[in-house]
């Protein structure tokens, strides 16, 4: 059941009904129609991966408590607490992820879909309350919804416990700016997934799906649509996750900040796919950071590059995403050891700011990032060895029979796009889904919505990052 | 050494490392508060304050520090 399908919509106005009726005044029934229709949620795209959701749950809600005990009494038996969960859910990520790879031939019991996202939440949720940011969550209800939460337990945003179940103790009244709010982003996630992702889509799958017919030309063109593709993809998805959310209420994590706007790779991380990148920040990098501090530079290095690997293998076992990863751990570790450079050549020279050093920087980091995502497309080595050989075999005139496919539309929509990130990063104070003036908002939304309509591939495809 | 003592010294060691003599610290300040204070500084941060005051600090004790305030109260139990 895709967020983009009449199915989903179906199942969220029957979620909805109860919700905000007879449920209105009561956060508790509220939280428990919550659980359960997530459940059911999650159980419609595969029942048999449940009873695991809902182990993994109670393991993890049981161990909070005893955590959270232990650290009372300072015994010690915390830390192993902690470390027992740090081993299941890694355990039970391995188990259903990468057994394949550890033993050649294996093959899981069963795909559980989801799976590196609600585990990432119930890690963060043991480091939290180890560590003594939050209380252990007594109510098991809350603590089920949170993990379970149906717009985000296929794909996320990952929701931190911290940010999430204070939201589930309180009210939820109809609030109708949010539910509007909420609307608004989830018009703007099917714009970027219908009028852009599955209208371009073609060009690329098409270059790099035959790749030794085409020449560099074309290839640099499929990698530019490709980078766009892929972000009008899983940022189209994360606003709508967002928008779903909003409407139910809840303030659902960021998960993309404009990320072709960053002036680096290490920007370009802290806007792309922000909620793990977070995640992996806190506990992963920062953790190694403070363990490796005494070996200087080295040691941040090295944490760099483990965080950065990491984030690459966290979408499967694939030699593109660990590819992937240490491409992108070249440029990080290159960025931080001439970070003191770049700073006092910026203050000497006033450019902090200029439209002429940003602009340039901004181009070389799209190059870095699109290079970054062919790899990050590639299954094999060898995919990648004929991309490298077939660019070598020089330009020539450009591929077009996809280029028809996407068009007018595709490029419009593409310029659209644009033009609403120019407007958000400079702070133009142009609006029109946001304007003050209530006719000029609902024109938007209608003119915006009739265009989705119009312009959209509307066959309901799936997403890239349901895979993961 | 006094606790405010602590502060001041603290103080300095975020001016010197992150190169602004501006910053004011207090018990509430956090990472959001200064520009400058990213978690690549944030290790450098560290460093400098074991060196200065002559301490290691736990893991768990770095990753729990919400604000400047538990720092220094977990300097002053080290100091004590």
């Amino acid at each position: 059941m895709v967020v983009n399908s009449y199915q989903f919509w179906i199942f969220f106005a029957a979620v909805l009904l109860p919700y905000y009726t007879v449920l209105r005044r009561n956060s508790k029934g509220q939280n428990i129609w919550l659980l359960v229709t997530s459940y059911f949620f999650y159980g419609y795209a595969n029942w048999k991966s449940l009873p695991l959701l809902i182990a993994v749950t109670i393991i993890f809600y049981l161990l909070g408590i005893g955590i959270e005990k232990q650290n009372e009494r300072n015994t010690g038996k915390a830390r192993l607490l902690m470390i027992s969960g740090l081993v299941l859910g890694i355990g039970v990520l391995f188990y259903f992820k990468y057994l394949g790879v550890l033993i050649p031939g294996a093959t899981p019991l069963l795909n559980v879909i989801g799976i590196s996202f609600f585990t990432f939440k119930l890690l963060g949720y043991v480091v939290d309350t180890y560590l003594g940011k939050m209380s252990a969550v007594r109510n098991i209800i809350d603590f089920g919804a949170y993990v379970a939460f149906f717009p985000t337990i296929l794909s996320g945003p990952i929701d931190r416990p911290g940010e999430f179940i204070p939201q589930l103790e309180r009210n939820r009244n109809a609030d109708w700016d949010g539910i509007a709010e909420g609307f608004r982003r989830v018009v703007w996630g099917l714009f970027l997934k219908l009028c852009i992702a599955d209208r371009i889509k073609a060009y690329p799958d098409a270059v790099f799906g035959n790749v030794g017919y085409h020449n560099t030309t074309s290839i640099i063109l499929a990698a530019i649509l490709y980078a766009i593709e892929m972000y009008a993809d899983f940022a189209g998805y994360s606003e709508m996750a967002i928008g779903v959310g909003r409407i139910m209420g809840f303030k659902v994590r960021e998960n993309f900040l404009r990320p072709f706007f960053a002036q680096n790779v290490s920007e370009y991380w802290r806007r792309w796919h922000m909620s793990l990148t977070s995640w992996i920040t806190d506990y992963v990098y920062m953790p190694l950071n403070v363990a490796f501090r005494g070996w200087g530079k080295w040691g941040l290095y090295l944490a760099t590059s483990i965080n950065v690997i990491l984030i690459g293998i966290w979408h499967g076992a694939q030699w593109g995403y660990l590819l992937f990863g240490i491409w992108h751990s070249l440029f990080l570790i290159l960025a931080a050891a001439l970070e003191k450079n770049r700073k006092t050549f910026e203050k000497k020279h006033k450019l902090k700011g200029k439209w002429y050093y940003k602009t340039p920087r901004r181009v070389v980091t799209f190059i870095i990032v699109a290079c970054g995502l062919v790899i990050f497309r590639t299954e094999s080595l060898s995919d990648l060895t004929a991309i490298v050989s077939q660019c070598g075999k020089g330009f020539g005139p450009i591929f077009t029979n996809g280029l028809l496919e996407i068009g007018t539309l595709g490029l419009f929509s593409i310029l659209l796009l644009f033009f609403k990130e120019m407007k958000d990063e400079n702070g133009w104070s142009i609006h029109f889904l946001h304007s003050q003036k209530t006719w000029l908002r609902l024109a938007s939304m209608a003119i915006l919505f009739a265009y989705v309509i119009f312009a959209g591939e509307l066959k309901g495809s799936s997403f890239i990052y349901f895979q993961f | 050494m006094e606790r405010n003592e602590v502060l001041a010294r603290v103080q300095d060691i975020f001016r010197d490392v992150l190169d602004d003599d501006e910053i004011v610290l207090s018990d509430a300040t956090t990472a959001d508060d200064i520009d400058e204070w990213d978690s690549l500084s944030h290790i450098q941060l560290i460093v400098a304050i074991e060196k200065a005051f002559k301490v290691k600090f736990t893991s768990k004790e770095i990753l729990s520090w919400k604000n400047i305030g538990e720092l220094i109260d977990c300097l002053m139990t080290r100091t004590a």
